[in-house]
């Protein structure tokens, strides 16, 4: 028996990656479009219209990998167990110096509500994001809710990818290599998600 | 004109709306009471100069929409970025954009004015109904002559004061012009709690790795210590 048990395949990693380096491209190019404090990062796309230009054509390819990604997964992560409501009653164990055994199948609860957020949020984002580039085509009043909520949505999305990074990455050891070689420790599966790596032929 | 090849809008005003070549246009209105009888109303619609103003708010490139030291809102093309935010944060539905896709509005003759001359509207009326000159001066001597004024407060105080003869909405104008909810609430309360989300979001995650973040490392020997499970 290996070391290492597959978690993503080539596809699912690869539209992972289109999805986040759309992100930050959307992320660079709409922070000086959301206040002026960020005019300098219009520098990157040669000046605002650029930087428009930039957001319009990320936007697309985002809409439609993180749509993806989201029907992907769309099953696993609609489906909530006692397990999971155990997982939210104890937020994870994250909080906890000795953290209870949750027996989570390949998605904790917790990554099943950021993956609804995602898509929902996506939908939205795409929806608005479309309202905000042609506004002579819609109500006055549709396109300022539509600004406004462009922008809650983007605060929520900038806020919930600085706990994503975190918790795949130095604040979970093990979990980053699953989204970049395809496989994980059997050590890390058998401690994260228990209920999966007995599915995927652990012991 | 061919009577078969215009089209029949309802109304003598013509053109019937500001456009990115029009800035400046005097709207007219046509009504008739009960008993029939007509009553017209004209109102000069065009940028009326906001104290606050939304289009300024709003626009996320410095200097593309800017105040002289007259307090006229001026536009400049070559720093328009295109994102038409104005059009929606603007209280009277004024900006506009062409086939350039730069804003256009009213500049109330900003060139003429800094050089000390009338603004083109007020020098061609032949009837003194638009006037130009110091804003005290102007208001107190409409209202010396008993005018129910618009926007003398409004929006810190409109550079273009209305003399109307009705109910503002009778002209089409918001009673009580303020920049839009949806605009003041993205603007004046999510972009500073974003700021406050952000920096919140990122002390969140030190703390968490420095109080339990040891706690989740992967025992080498085979046995994970931490985190969703004890394995």
């Amino acid at each position: 028996m290996g070391k290492y048990v597959e978690r993503f395949n080539t596809a699912e990693r690869v539209l992972h990656w289109f999805v986040a380096a759309s992100f930050v491209t959307l992320l660079l190019s709409g922070l000086g479009l959301y206040s002026r404090l960020f005019h300098g990062y219009f520098d990157l796309f040669g000046g605002g219209v650029g930087a428009i230009a930039a957001h319009k054509y990320a936007g697309a390819i985002f809409f439609v990998s993180s749509l993806m990604l989201f029907f992907n997964h769309a099953k696993e992560m609609f489906s909530f167990d006692e397990d999971d409501r155990k997982w939210f009653r104890t937020l994870g164990g994250y909080l906890s110096k000795n953290p209870e055994h949750i027996n989570s199948g390949k998605f904790n609860a917790g990554q099943k509500g950021f993956g609804i957020f995602m898509g929902i949020a996506t939908l939205l984002l795409g929806v608005t994001g479309v309202i905000n580039w042609i506004p002579a085509s819609f109500p006055r009043g549709i396109v300022q809710f539509s600004l406004l909520l462009h922008g809650i949505l983007f605060l929520a999305f900038v806020m919930l990818m600085i706990v994503h990074v975190y918790l795949t990455t130095i604040g979970n050891p093990g979990t980053l290599e699953g989204m970049l070689y395809g496989n994980v420790r059997r050590i890390w599966a058998r401690t994260h998600h228990p209920k999966w790596y007995k599915e995927v032929g652990g012991e | 004109m061919d009577a078969d090849k215009t089209v029949e809008k309802g109304s003598y005003e013509n053109p019937t709306d500001l456009t990115s070549n029009l800035y400046n246009r005097i709207r007219f209105l046509e009504s008739a009471d009960e008993k029939g009888n007509v009553k017209w109303l004209f109102m000069n619609e065009r940028c009326v100069h906001c104290g606050d103003a939304g289009c300024m708010k709003v626009c996320p490139s410095p200097g593309a929409l800017h105040r002289t030291k007259e307090g006229i809102v001026v536009f400049d093309k070559e720093k328009c970025i295109s994102c038409k935010y104005c059009v929606s944060a603007c209280p009277f539905n004024i900006p506009r954009y062409g086939a350039d896709d730069k804003v256009t509005k009213c500049h109330l003759c900003f060139d003429r004015v800094g050089a000390g001359r009338l603004p083109a509207c007020a020098q061609a009326c032949p009837t003194q109904t638009l006037q130009f000159g110091g804003r005290d001066a102007l208001i107190a001597k409409a209202k010396a002559a008993g005018k129910k004024l618009y926007g003398e407060n409004a929006l810190d105080g409109l550079g273009v004061v209305y003399a109307l003869e009705d109910k503002p909405e009778a002209y089409g104008l918001p009673a009580d012009p303020s920049i839009p909810t949806s605009i003041f609430l993205w603007k004046d309360v999510v972009r500073p709690l974003g700021i406050l989300g952000f920096w919140g979001s990122v002390a969140a995650v030190v703390v968490h790795y420095v109080t339990y973040g040891g706690n989740r490392r992967l025992d080498e020997d085979g046995k994970g210590k931490g985190g969703d499970a004890n394995g």
